[in-house]
């Protein structure tokens, strides 16, 4: 008892750059102390938590694929479905189980369809879940808004598209884009839409999950998308020549070829890569006149498209870019007078492995 | 049942296939579920199955590995059927390449599929 | 000289070591909260993306996985089976055979049935020639898979190599021995895909230590933690950079390295500067400096983006030989980087890169074990001379003892709020244990090899070739 006396007496006295170093430590050593049984607490409680959803998951995947071939022959619910039913009701009060039933739902539903596709979604709303979907759209956290999205997207609950439009301005781009999604997945090209009032930047990586989500969706029904190419957003007009390659879109040559003297060069690009895929033969003539004023990328996507439409006619116009200054656009020339296949070929192919040597 | 036709399921979601089991174990086959493509081409080699599903994606080894392990490896012609997410169409192609009988696109439908398998094991 | 100009000039020398200690604890501190803030956002960004969109598109970009080899014959195979086995869909592998006086490429040759083709090398980047030439698979399981083999020129000259052959837009440039888990490529590449207001120019992902853990056919089984004190205390190291200082960074838009074991580059932009420094044992550092600075000279907006996902497992040292020479390395990489790129450090025309980041590295990664030393040494002098102030010595020696116990603490909270990889029981307490004991088990060697990093650069200019420049600086 008196030494600890005597150390205090003794800081007392001391600078009070040393007290202040003491008492940072006193500090620290409580941070540590508290921090140390914090992570005791928390390792504990997660290692808990990992078995319990394990546990519950099991279950609740037995109760679902019962559920699922408990039905009867007409629309009706058997007893047994409305038993699983009630059991499950019964869980979804608590947070942390709702949680699992909800991922053990979309668990399968994401990967069928059908009838029981169908059954799924219904029983979604069976449960209540759909009222705690809603709630989460009116949170004021917008990482729950675009959960509470995500999960109406996936039951495909269209009847909501309403409260769900109301995010179509919100601050957080993943918000926004969690209601395209969610419109793609629903209405598939009738929900495309927003592209007409879009200003912020479509990003590559929304193309391809839109892309995607349409090609799931498998509608015959396509929308005009000649409007979009016409748009002064470069991302919407990118991502409409993306839709014009994969769905096709021969109606929309005139729009495309006008797209060649674009501003952007990513959007002229684009728009050869399109014109290229749907084997429009005029744009090939429009872009070997002017081929020496466009951009390496514009000759390089020029020069894909002529590897599938060369004719013997253009042996002159490849002669003339052999020597070009650029490696690939060599390469791609040597490539296609390879094809056409003419006499002369090997005497070229010696001069080109010649010049890469050099 | 001593005679029902074996079948081996390799997918890694465990609903999915606890539902597919329980749908074709309602038409009269035995299945044998492998949760990879490792334990897929164990039950292969163990039990000679009549007909395989397989999912393409798949931890440890694919389906196409599975696919190519089955035909030349083990030489065998059981009709194998592989599960492809959409838009895989290369990945498909190059299962048909190395001798995939069948492909179903995902999400699939638990009733097509049994129609395919009815079709492959008359 | 007097008694009165000897301890002013200690006054002075007090206060150069009190003021750079507090420089030191509170950026540290600061880098630790903006990590925490932005982890948390990173989280909430990422718990509902679905990658699965991406990751069949076939629109979704193109990636070449460049690994270079030497000497690699054990794991070889297996290795390239891990890299093959992404789920990512547009990519292919390059495996870069850096003059490997091994069996690698027989056994490669015969487990992927590869057979030599011809091919067109667009030699934008000038590299050490072919020597057997370039092999495909003639099976198509493994079509994605190019195995180049070359004159060894070291890892750099590999790397380099690889870039000249990729068509692809992307190139992820990682260690042939690393285990990179099947979701990475879609997980590094959306950083480059959803940024429309910069150009990312590059996307680091985190290390993690696979030392102990269980690892069969490429895939990483079960983890575990290393018994030794050297390896558990690079968990440690590696938890703190990576949890509590890149997040910061990438942030800041300020990071400064990305680790060679596993990078994701633009590749146009990694030509357009020259490729990786085939003269530096740091190439890793070097390029992202080069790049960022070519971005600041053409007055581009960009951005390099960080990956806190532990998405890449890699064996570190387990002996203290291994790792000295590691340490070592990364000493004289640091310290080639920045005297190569002198001219960005304090310069406003550089922004954070040349007002927070170089000065940063500077100080605290550069110059820290030097003072450190420089302290211990006039710490002894004051000894012999009887002149040390005990009281002093002992609150500040306990005050930054437990400052870095603090730190890692707070590293391993982190992690076990984030992605609590380390499931097991009993790691918990192993990893608090050597929290406290790291400073006296690990600081003493990692100071040691910086030092002779330090005089190895120095005395001893040269450049080290074949098995020591095999593992660039995969820098925690």
């Amino acid at each position: 008892m008196n030494e600890n006396v005597y150390i205090l007496e003794n800081l007392k006295q001391s600078s009070p750059i040393i007290q202040l170093a003491w008492c940072l430590s006193g500090i620290f050593f409580v941070i540590i102390t508290m921090l140390i049984m914090y992570l005791k607490y928390l390792r504990n409680h997660l290692r808990e938590n990992e078995k319990i959803e394990t546990k519950y998951q099991e279950e609740y995947e037995t109760h679902l694929i019962t559920y699922l071939y408990a039905g009867n022959d007409d629309d009706t619910l058997s007893l047994e479905q409305q038993s699983i039913i009630n059991e499950l009701k019964t869980c979804i009060v608590d947070p942390f189980k709702r949680k699992i039933v909800v991922s053990t739902l979309l668990k399968l539903r994401n990967e069928i369809s059908g009838e029981i596709a169908e059954s799924i979604d219904k029983l979604y709303i069976e449960l209540g879940l759909l009222s705690y979907s809603l709630a989460k759209l009116r949170n004021k956290k917008w990482d729950i808004i675009a959960i509470g999205i995500r999960e109406l997207t996936q039951f495909k609950v269209k009847g909501v598209h309403k409260v769900v439009m109301n995010n179509i301005n919100h601050p957080k781009k993943e918000v926004r884009k969690e209601m395209q999604l969610y419109l793609i997945h629903l209405f598939s090209f009738k929900g495309l839409n927003f592209l007409n009032v879009l200003e912020t930047s479509l990003s590559e990586w929304d193309q391809i999950q839109l892309l995607e989500v349409l090609q799931v969706a498998n509608n015959t029904e396509i929308a005009d998308i000649r409007p979009w190419l016409k748009s002064s957003n470069d991302s919407v007009v990118i991502f409409s020549l993306k839709l014009a390659k994969v769905y096709n879109q021969f109606e929309a040559k005139e729009e495309l070829i006008e797209l060649l003297d674009s501003k952007s060069e990513n959007v002229r690009v684009n728009t050869i890569a399109a014109l290229s895929h749907l084997n429009i033969i005029e744009a090939k003539n429009i872009l070997k006149t002017n081929f020496a004023e466009r951009s390496h990328e514009e000759q390089i996507a020029f020069l894909k498209m002529m590897e599938n439409v060369y004719e013997s006619s253009d042996k002159a116009f490849l002669l003339e870019h052999m020597q070009h200054k650029n490696f690939e656009i060599k390469l791609l020339v040597m490539e296609i007078l390879k094809n056409i296949n003419f006499e002369e070929y090997p005497f070229y192919e010696s001069e080109f492995q010649k010049s890469l040597i050099a | 049942m001593g005679n029902s036709k074996k079948i081996v399921l390799a997918e890694d979601n465990s609903v999915l296939s606890l539902l597919l089991k329980f749908r074709l174990e309602k038409e009269g086959y035995e299945l044998l579920i492998a949760i990879d493509g490792k334990q897929a081409i164990e039950l292969i080699e163990e039990h000679k199955p009549e007909l395989i599903l397989t999912d393409i994606m798949m931890p440890f080894v694919s389906g196409l590995e599975v696919i190519s392990h089955v035909r030349n490896k083990l030489n065998l012609q059981t009709p194998i059927i592989v599960f492809s997410s959409a838009g895989q169409e290369e990945i498909v192609l190059k299962a048909f390449d190395l001798g995939a009988t069948d492909f179903m696109s995902k999400p699939l439908s638990p009733h097509e599929l049994v129609i395919r398998v009815k079709r492959l094991l008359i | 000289m007097n008694t009165s100009t000897v301890e002013i000039i200690m006054l002075i020398i007090h206060y150069f070591f009190l003021v750079f200690s507090v420089i030191a604890i509170s950026s540290y501190s600061i880098l630790a909260v903006i990590s925490a803030i932005e982890t948390i956002e990173y989280m909430k960004k990422n718990s509902f993306v679905n990658y699965k969109e991406i990751l069949s598109s076939t629109f979704s970009p193109s990636i070449s996985i460049i690994a270079p080899a030497y000497n690699e014959s054990l794991n070889i195979v297996e290795n390239v089976r891990s890299l093959l086995s992404s789920h990512y869909v547009n990519y292919d592998v390059i495996i870069v055979n850096d003059g490997s006086k091994d069996d690698s490429l027989s056994k490669l040759i015969e487990a992927y049935d590869l057979i030599q083709i011809s091919y067109h090398i667009n030699e934008q980047i000038k590299t050490k020639q072919l020597r057997k030439g370039i092999y495909k698979s003639t099976n198509p399981a493994f079509d994605k898979l190019t195995v180049v083999d070359k004159e060894n020129g070291g890892k750099a000259d590999a790397l380099n190599m690889g870039l000249n052959i990729s068509k692809n837009k992307y190139v992820a440039c990682i260690d042939v021995d690393c285990l990179l888990l099947e979701d990475a490529l879609q997980k590094m590449i959306k950083p480059f895909l959803e940024t429309t207001d910069a150009r990312v120019i590059a996307a680091g992902g985190v290390i993690r230590i696979a030392n102990s853990c269980i690892v069969k056919d490429g895939k990483l089984l079960d983890i575990n933690f290393p018994k030794t004190w050297l390896e558990q205390g690079q968990i440690l190291e590696y938890l703190r950079a990576f949890l509590l200082g890149r997040m910061a960074w990438s942030r800041l838009n300020g990071l400064l390295v990305i680790s060679g074991a596993f990078g994701l580059f633009d590749k146009k932009i990694a030509i357009t500067v020259g490729g990786y420094d085939t003269n530096t044992v740091g190439e890793d550092m070097e390029i992202i400096v080069r790049m960022r600075r070519h971005m600041e000279d053409e007055k581009q907006k960009y951005k390099v983006a960080y990956i806190p996902d532990p998405l890449c497992w890699t064996e570190a040292p387990d002996n203290y030989k291994t790792f000295i020479s590691q340490r070592n390395r990364w000493t004289r990489g640091t310290i080639e980087t920045l005297k190569k790129h002198n001219k960005i450090g304090f310069n406003p025309k550089y922004n954070c890169l040349g007002l927070i980041s170089y000065p940063y590295w500077f100080f605290f990664e550069r110059m820290a074990p030097i003072i450190e030393v420089a302290g211990i040494i006039y710490f002894g002098i004051l000894t012999v001379l009887n002149e040390v102030r005990w009281d002093y010595t002992f609150a500040f020696v306990i005050l930054a003892y437990l400052f870095s116990v603090l730190f890692s603490i707070v590293a391993i909270v982190s992690e076990e709020l984030t992605y609590h990889q380390y499931k097991k029981k009993s790691i918990g307490f192993k990893l608090v244990m050597i929290a406290f004991l790291e400073p006296f088990v690990n600081h003493p060697y990692i100071l040691y090899s910086a030092i002779k990093g330090n005089i190895d650069y120095y005395f001893y200019k040269k450049i080290e070739w074949g098995d020591m420049t095999r593992k660039g600086m995969t820098k925690a």
